[in-house]
């Protein structure tokens, strides 16, 4: 007070001071209730599908905005996985996503590890052809995709739900990128010792590329677990289909069995959560990534 | 004499390089052994798909049938005078001008204000993204029940005195009620993108903005945008082409009613491919479709790059 009185500047100052700080605040509190009004937007979705997936039938029908379910039961999940036959879908969806998983990563590694550094004659010119195929919208290729598998025989069987993931552009690229990020010193440590090029990428590239590795293999996960016109496509058999198609059925079917589909969706997305916690840091670099690219 | 000396050059040379490329082929050759099964695979289902497709998009083709005739520009022609194709451009259309522009605008504005908070951050981004990696066959389901008439989302409207509508069966919000739900599953993708944009702009830019005394809204303007161009033209980019090839929700929530509103171009090439057989017709479609997203792409391409100029 007595600062303020024997110095009038210093006082509008401190006004200044205290008023820049409560505009601060209340800015950083209006960021704040932005935010978390939008995060909730987002969330209470999946909180209605996790709840609901653990109410019975009539507690649903009588109840069906509670959060609570009263009393919470696992039968839904019986339901769904037997009645639902997700338990068979679950299984096909896994299968699938590990062929995808293992065989794409090996193929575009080994077309990566190539282009990177083999210098074989027209390998610009063939990366090219790679690169291009990215700009085609699937739209297009959809139709005659299928005709081929058709062709080859390959209509409603496991190997025609997943031979056309076995290879990716994308993933040629990105490993690509990260090999030639890798110094020659390593590789000619190696072919001194006597390697050739296959145990060049199999001993030393493919450990080195483990990070790149592991953001492909997410991206390549995700993408067939949440696959859906393609197996809707290339399936008739419902012994066959992923979960997307196995979900997707419950709309066809006139009275919707709301709690089985919500004990199915929520064991759909499990294994995804499950997955980003985990590669979080993967997957938001990979995004990134082709972001700052483009 | 130069000109005697001078054809005898590249002949030398040329052979040289023969020779000089058949070493490089045999110490390299492995090369193309390990890009063959990638090679082969992509052959088959991007290239000879491509020219495949278009092969039949000039023929009447299904599967079952043996004959397939030549039709020339038929089923273009066709194309264009179909109603069901007509309306379903019209309505792609509206769904891809609404929903880039949305989609880049809001995730843009969550990336800035995610940016702002430090307690938290990890937290949001988490929440903000989970909708983005669900299978859109789960959302699209999740939300069908949302929509229903005395469903979660006219119960939070009941909350604010407003009375919804029966959203998924009517004409006026079906589409609107698709576009909500995509933009709520995507915004979390794109935010990501703008994060890294934000996180590569040098913290010397606001410093000196600060300096000069601009205010927050101004250096949004004239330091974040300019700067984040090419996460900005990445977004508009890969969202319109993608836009413009919806499905999924479509399949799922309406099927492209009540009464066409809801049709897209890709529904409509399903329709015609796979209920109908009329591959031949369906691949017309795609082409035009293709042709229209390549146009818009180009453009945008342009438009970015043109103002780069300035």
């Amino acid at each position: 007070m007595a600062r303020t009185l024997s110095d009038p500047g210093g006082g509008a100052r401190e006004q200044n001071r205290l008023l820049l700080i409560a505009t601060k605040r209340s800015f950083t509190i209006i960021v704040y209730a932005l935010l978390i009004a939008l995060a909730f937007s987002m969330i209470f979705p999946y909180l209605w599908m996790l709840a609901n997936s653990f109410k019975s039938r009539t507690d649903f029908f009588t109840n069906p905005y509670s959060v609570i379910p009263m009393p919470p039961t696992l039968s839904t999940y019986y339901d769904a996985l037997t009645i639902g036959r997700m338990g068979v879908y679950l299984g096909n969806s896994i299968l699938y996503a590990a062929a995808v998983l293992i065989v794409q990563l090996l193929i575009d590694s080994l077309a990566a590890y190539s282009f990177a550094r083999v210098d074989f004659p027209g390998r610009e010119t063939l990366f090219l052809a790679v690169l291009a195929t990215l700009m085609l919208p699937g739209s297009v290729t959809l139709i005659p995709t299928f005709l081929i598998a058709h062709g080859l025989g390959l209509t409603n069987t496991f190997t025609g739900v997943v031979l056309p993931g076995f290879a990716g552009a994308f993933g040629i690229f990105l490993l690509r990128q990260f090999f030639l990020n890798i110094p020659r010193e390593l590789e000619d440590a190696a072919r001194i010792d006597g390697s050739g090029f296959f145990g060049t990428y199999w001993r030393i590239m493919l450990p080195l590329a483990k990070p790149a590795m592991v953001t492909l293999g997410v991206f390549i996960f995700l993408n067939e677990w949440s696959s859906f016109v393609w197996p809707l496509i290339i399936l008739s058999d419902w012994k066959k289909y992923p979960v997307t198609v196995g979900i997707a059925l419950f709309r066809d079917v006139n009275q919707i069995n709301w709690p089985a589909v919500f004990a199915g969706s929520t064991i759909v997305s499990f294994p995804i959560v499950i997955l980003f916690v985990l590669a979080q840091e993967y997957i938001i670099g990979g995004i990134s990534l082709s972001g700052l690219k483009g | 004499m130069t000109t005697l000396a001078q054809p005898s050059q590249p002949v030398q040379t040329r052979a040289s390089r023969q020779r000089e490329l058949w070493r490089r082929f045999r110490k390299t050759w492995p090369g193309y052994l390990f890009i063959s099964p990638a090679g082969l695979l992509i052959t088959v289902f991007s290239y000879i798909a491509i020219i495949f497709s278009l092969y039949i998009s000039f023929h009447q083709y299904d599967i079952i049938s043996e004959a397939r005739p030549f039709e020339g520009l038929e089923n273009y022609t066709r194309a264009l005078s179909d109603k069901l194709v007509r309306i379903s451009f019209r309505n792609t259309f509206i769904y891809v001008v609404v929903i880039v522009p949305s989609i880049t605008i809001i995730s843009l504005l969550l990336a800035v204000l995610g940016n702002q908070v430090r307690r938290g951050r990890a937290l949001f981004r988490t929440v903000f993204f989970i909708p983005t990696i669900t299978p859109i066959v789960v959302t699209s389901m999740l939300w069908v029940w949302l929509y229903e008439p005395t469903g979660g989302i006219n119960r939070l409207l009941e909350m604010i005195n407003i009375e919804g509508p029966n959203w998924l069966f009517n004409p006026a919000t079906a589409l609107p009620a698709i576009m909500i739900m995509t933009i709520w599953g995507a915004v979390g993708y794109y935010m990501i993108i703008f994060l890294a944009g934000l996180a590569e702009i040098p913290e010397v830019f606001y410093e000196a903005a600060k300096v000069d005394g601009a205010g927050r809204w101004h250096t949004f303007w004239s330091i974040t945008i300019p700067l984040l161009r090419n996460s900005l033209i990445f977004a508009f980019v890969t969202l319109t082409i993608a836009a413009f090839q919806v499905f999924t929700q479509v399949f799922i929530m309406t099927q492209g009613g009540p009464m066409n509103s809801t049709q897209t171009v890709q529904m409509v090439v399903y329709h015609y491919a796979f209920q109908r057989f009329e591959m031949g017709y369906a691949s017309a479609i795609s082409w035009l479709l293709f042709g229209v997203i390549f146009f818009f792409s180009a453009l945008q391409l342009k438009l970015f790059i043109s103002r780069e100029l300035y």
